[in-house]
């Protein structure tokens, strides 16, 4: 697709046709592509313009794109009102999925350099099954993990949502063991005449180096963490320690009251603010990072 | 159990001065072991016993939490500590507490399930050895509401609240109407059903605009396999209310019930009286009322919805359920008790905790404290009668009186695993509610799913 | 960097694994083996587990709503899939045309993936609002008739489908960088042979980024296999069981009707059921996947 300097010199009328078709091929593309962009961020445009609405508006037929004057108040009410917790509930998922990241990047690197480094009689075995379990289902098994943490008396805690992230993640270790591999020995020949242990040459020598392969695994425990929605149900019981799925979820089903949804959406909104942010900082490591793990 | 006319008045309960406490037993040779979870805020150790009280996590119950510094005073050796859960996992959140042995000591049924579900489990505690001289009468708690919670003798909870269903009327839509409010006498023979649906018509604008539409009445009687009985149908066998919650036969097939059904759909879909379930989520969202919506004239629905009347942007009278096909019923009586759970180590403290609870200075303290839990005290809930702005207080209390008199227990309290049943009752009658199918189509299918459940739980 | 040493290396390499080891063997075999221990008895948590043999499994099969949350999961599993998949390849070769504003292009269909599941699900119950909502105001548009679609069980499953095309912005990124990998070397080559643009990305682009293709089928099955949030935020199963999840069903059956041994009965079955998909796919892959390189 990407016309070639070596294009054959004798064929220019042939390439004056390929010219102009490539032409209408983009054209049409373009046409395509703004038609499936604007229906793709439409319902976000919907998104903001009901954060932004009164309650009256709310209920207006024809929907109304725009609200008569934004009530840039549905964001405040979000964190005034006692009673919906917003703020302890973002804290709290502030609180997890930091917590997630740095677990998930010190224990997945620390058992990726074990992987990269050293081979046993048993590695290569371990690494198979570390692998195998990168597609297994957590539903498969909650129930025993969920009975396992309420018997430690964990229930209604950050923990149990914390905790199993300090064991490594079957796709960040292979994730950074690929990268790992790549470190040229020479590093380590040279650090062990230094002599640094074994524990040194990983934290003085190959952490340092690995800053990209960390920041792709640290944005998206991030993002698995901060999206999360099944955990915290099973684990949390009340609303101070609810995350925020969890938190928007109830907010939308509460019994006694109407459910409100300018304040549903902008809370919706605010929650996808960290994810946009990192999105804006660091675009080349999310791209490269989805299109390494296939994650979403 | 039996329960068909269990609520007579209350009002012949004797008022004694109330009792004093029994007194607080020995806790010294109980307190070693310190319930608690890991949060750690019951954790004082020393010479106290911790008491866990589970609850819903809603303003109406958490507010037990401001009644604690008190209690704790009056109680130097027993400490309140207050858990919670949502609605929608009250009863699977107690139940892995319990399996954790985090059992709390003291709880309600405030989930889906209700009480024959907990005694069927063998969750709870038979309080009758710590009971001393508790009398329910010192407590102003009518003997026969006592009794709800008594089986072979033995009792397992004291009632706290009582519920009761009422009739919300938008005073400003019968002005509108020109329609002469509905009465709060259950004896008022004028007050019929046909005629609710009449006063509905007067009201309603059936239309696709969500601006115009309105509509007369929302008729929330119970849940959806209890609202037959309005009509004089009954879904469950009579032995059901005897046998620990158990129906022998459903009647899911019995052209009574089908009846009833078509009554009760044919508000929507016949005479375009009642909002579609479309209808009520557009205004009111997933699981909201819409009556709050301020476009819905009367509304049929459990007493809790009185304790939201300061919110609503309209004026709001409470009336009596009209007189139905069914002279004996016209109101589904929820009454809360409190029950000690059979893991508790300290029933007697928790049962101080429950005495508290139900006496008469905490009970008037509490339906300001709760926004309007309906007290169980019936010294107290003159109080309650008048708690809300802008309603007459004898009026509310002609209205509970009524639904005493006309009342039958909710049946999630009476039913064994209630929540699989509802849930078969909220599916499959969907259709039906949206107006694609009749009852008649789907209640055979219904009929035969509810026998299949019912002979896999109760086998 | 693989060393292949002696005893002192072996402790080292253990004790670096050894977050890992820890954590599969109490967080992953522990709870698999506890699960199959489970599946084998009936169990409420509040008594011991009594042993019912083959009993779970027995009742399973002849449990509707078994096989209904099956049906219903794989309905939404072979319609979302597959159609998500190729739209979002569709939409990488457009983007791949050096159309201008690519990285806008690129960023705004790839927005909506940013929010979450939860967030996403609560925008879709009031974009699909029967009456106020603005989706059958633009059917309206059409002259078409309000449709309830969540709360009618012929239309929620599918409104949910809809849902899932938000989420193809993933799917595009990483076919785009597949697209962007084929070597223009290759390109040239079919072109100088004469191949048109259909016969050069039918012979040469597709199957450089078969793989690409089949890790993301692979993915998106698994994935959906384990739809969870829009069952539990939006529509509780109904109406009339139309969108009982299979994972969905697990959960109800053990957090809600305490049954644990059965549910975790159905888990085992999504245990087996994910490993022999991939597995599966894997080995007929053999056939027409083109890995770079060898084989």
């Amino acid at each position: 697709m990407s016309p070639s300097a070596t294009a054959g010199l004798q064929a220019q009328p042939a390439s004056r046709a390929g010219r102009r078709e490539q032409l209408w091929s983009k054209a049409v593309s373009l046409i395509l592509l703004l038609l499936v962009t604007a229906a793709m961020l439409s319902p976000l445009a919907f998104m903001v313009s009901t954060s932004l609405k009164t309650s009256k508006e709310l209920l207006i037929y024809p929907p109304q794109l725009l609200p008569d004057a934004p009530a840039w108040g549905n964001y405040a009410e979000l964190f005034r009102n006692g009673e919906i917790k917003f703020g302890q509930q973002y804290m709290n998922s502030l609180i997890v999925a930091v917590s997630a990241v740095v677990g998930t990047v010190l224990s997945s690197a620390l058992v990726a350099f074990g992987f990269a480094r050293y081979r046993t009689k048993a590695s290569g075995f371990l690494f198979l099954l570390v692998l195998s379990t990168m597609m297994l289902p957590y539903p498969a098994i909650m129930i025993p993990q969920f009975l396992l943490f309420t018997k430690l008396g964990l229930h209604d805690s950050l923990l149990p949502l914390i905790l199993p992230n300090f064991f490594g993640s079957a796709y960040m270790i292979f994730l950074l063991k690929q990268f790992f591999s790549t470190m040229p020995s020479e590093l380590y020949e040279a650090g062990r005449i230094d002599g640094c242990s074994e524990f040194r040459l990983f934290w003085n020598l190959t952490l340092p180096l690995a800053g990209p392969a960390m920041a792709t695994v640290a944005i998206f425990t991030f993002i698995g963490s901060w999206n999360d929605l099944l955990t915290p149900v099973l684990y949390l019981d009340s609303q101070e320690n609810f995350t925020l799925p969890i938190g928007l979820a109830s907010m939308m089903s509460s019994k006694f009251r109407l459910a409100p949804w300018n304040l549903l959406m902008a809370a919706s909104m605010l929650t996808a603010v960290p994810i946009i942010l990192l999105f804006a900082v660091a675009q080349r490591r999310f791209v490269e990072g989805i299109v390494l793990t296939g994650i979403k | 159990m039996n329960t068909t006319e269990k609520a007579g008045p209350f009002a012949n309960s004797a008022a004694k001065p109330a009792g004093k406490l029994a007194k607080s037993a020995a806790a010294a040779a109980l307190l070693t072991v310190v319930l608690s979870g890991c949060s750690g805020s019951g954790n004082s150790g020393g010479d106290t016993v911790t008491i866990t009280h589970y609850t819903i996590d809603s303003p109406d119950r958490t507010f037990v939490e401001k009644l604690i510094p008190d209690f704790e005073a009056k109680h130097p050796g027993i400490k309140i500590k207050v858990t919670k859960a949502p609605y929608e996992q009250f009863d699977s959140k107690l139940q892995s507490a319990i399996a954790a042995k985090n059992s709390p000591d003291v709880t309600s049924q405030w989930g889906y399930g209700g009480f024959m579900e907990y005694y069927n489990k063998g969750m709870l505690m038979d309080l009758s050895p710590y009971l001393g001289d508790f009398k329910a009468a010192d407590y102003h708690i009518p003997d026969n509401v006592m009794k709800i919670y008594e089986v072979g003798g033995k009792t397992y909870g004291i009632p706290l609240n009582s519920y009761v269903s009422v009739l919300l009327y938008n005073k400003d839509m019968f002005d509108k109407a020109g329609l002469s409010y509905p009465p709060t006498d259950y004896e008022d023979k004028s007050w019929t059903f046909d005629k609710m649906v009449e006063d509905a018509k007067a009201m309603t604008v059936d239309s696709k605009n969500l601006a115009e539409a309105q509509y007369g009445l929302d008729f929330g009687f119970g849940e959806r396999d209890q609202r037959p009985q309005y009509f004089g149908a009954n879904v469950y066998s009579d032995d059901t209310w005897t046998n620990g919650g158990k129906p022998s036969q459903v009647n899911l097939d019995k052209p009574e019930v089908i009846d009833a059904y078509k009554k009760i759909y044919g508000l929507i879909w016949d005479q375009h009286v009642s909002p579609s379930p479309a209808f009520s989520k557009s205004v009111a969202g997933q699981f909201g009322d819409p009556f709050l919506s301020g476009k819905i004239g009367m509304s049929v629905v459990g007493s809790w919805s009185l304790a939201a009347s300061s919110d609503f942007n309209f004026k709001v009278g409470v009336a009596a359920v009209p007189q139905g096909p069914n002279p004996k019923v016209r109101s589904v009586l929820y009454i809360d008790p409190l029950f000690v759970l059979k893991d508790s180590k300290h029933p007697k403290e928790a049962l101080e905790w429950i005495k508290y609870l139900v006496s008469t200075e905490v009970q008037k303290k509490s339906i300001d404290l709760s926004g309007g839990n309906p007290p169980v005290n019936q010294e107290a809930a003159e109080a309650y009668y008048a708690h809300f702005d802008g309603i007459d207080a004898a009026q509310i209390k002609q209205v509970y009186e009524g639904a005493y008199k006309y009342g039958f227990e909710s049946y999630n309290h009476l039913i064994d695993n209630y929540s699989q049943i509802n849930e078969l009752f909220i599916n499959e009658l969907a259709s039906v509610e949206n107006g694609d199918k009749k009852p008649e189509e789907v209640l055979p299918g219904l009929q035969q799913k509810l026998q299949k459940l019912l002979g896999r739980v109760n086998k | 960097m693989k060393r292949t040493i002696g005893a002192s290396q072996s402790r080292a390499f253990y004790a670096f694994i050894s977050p890992w080891l820890i954590g599969f063997a109490v967080l992953t075999l522990l709870p698999i083996l506890a699960s199959l221990y489970y599946s084998f008895t009936d169990y409420d948590v509040i008594h011991a587990p009594a042993w019912v043999g083959l009993g779970n499994f027995r009742e399973l099969f002849h449990d509707e709503q078994f096989w209904n949350s099956i049906s219903v999961t794989l309905k939404y599993t072979f319609i979302s899939v597959p159609l998500t998949l190729l739209l979002s390849l569709l939409l990488a070769i457009l983007i791949n045309q050096k159309v201008p504003f690519q990285g806008f292009f690129r960023t705004a269909i790839y927005f909506p993936s940013m929010i979450s599941g939860v967030a996403m699900s609560l925008l879709f119950t009031w974009i699909f609002n029967p009456q106020a909502g603005p989706f059958n105001y633009v059917l309206s548009l059409f002259g078409m008739d309000p449709i309830p679609w969540l709360l009618d069980e012929r239309f929620a499953l599918w409104a949910l489908i809809v849902m899932s095309f938000w989420g193809m912005g993933a799917g595009m990124l990483i076919f785009l960088a597949g697209l962007q990998g084929v070597p223009a070397s290759l390109l040239e080559a079919a072109r100088l042979d004469g191949a048109g643009r259909l016969r050069s990305f039918w012979h040469v682009t597709l199957p450089m980024i078969s793989p690409v293709f089949l890790f993301q089928l692979i993915v998106g099955i698994i994935d959906s296999f384990q739809v969870f949030t829009q069952a539990y935020t939006i529509t509780q199963g109904g109406p009339n069981y139309t969108t009982w999840f299979y994972v969905y069903n697990i959960y109800i059956s053990a957090f809600k009707n305490f049954r644990y041994g059965y549910a975790s009965a159905m888990a085992w079955l999504l245990l087996a059921a994910v490993l022999l998909i991939t597995w599966f796919i894997l080995k007929a892959s053999n056939r027409f996947v083109y890995y770079e390189g060898s084989r």
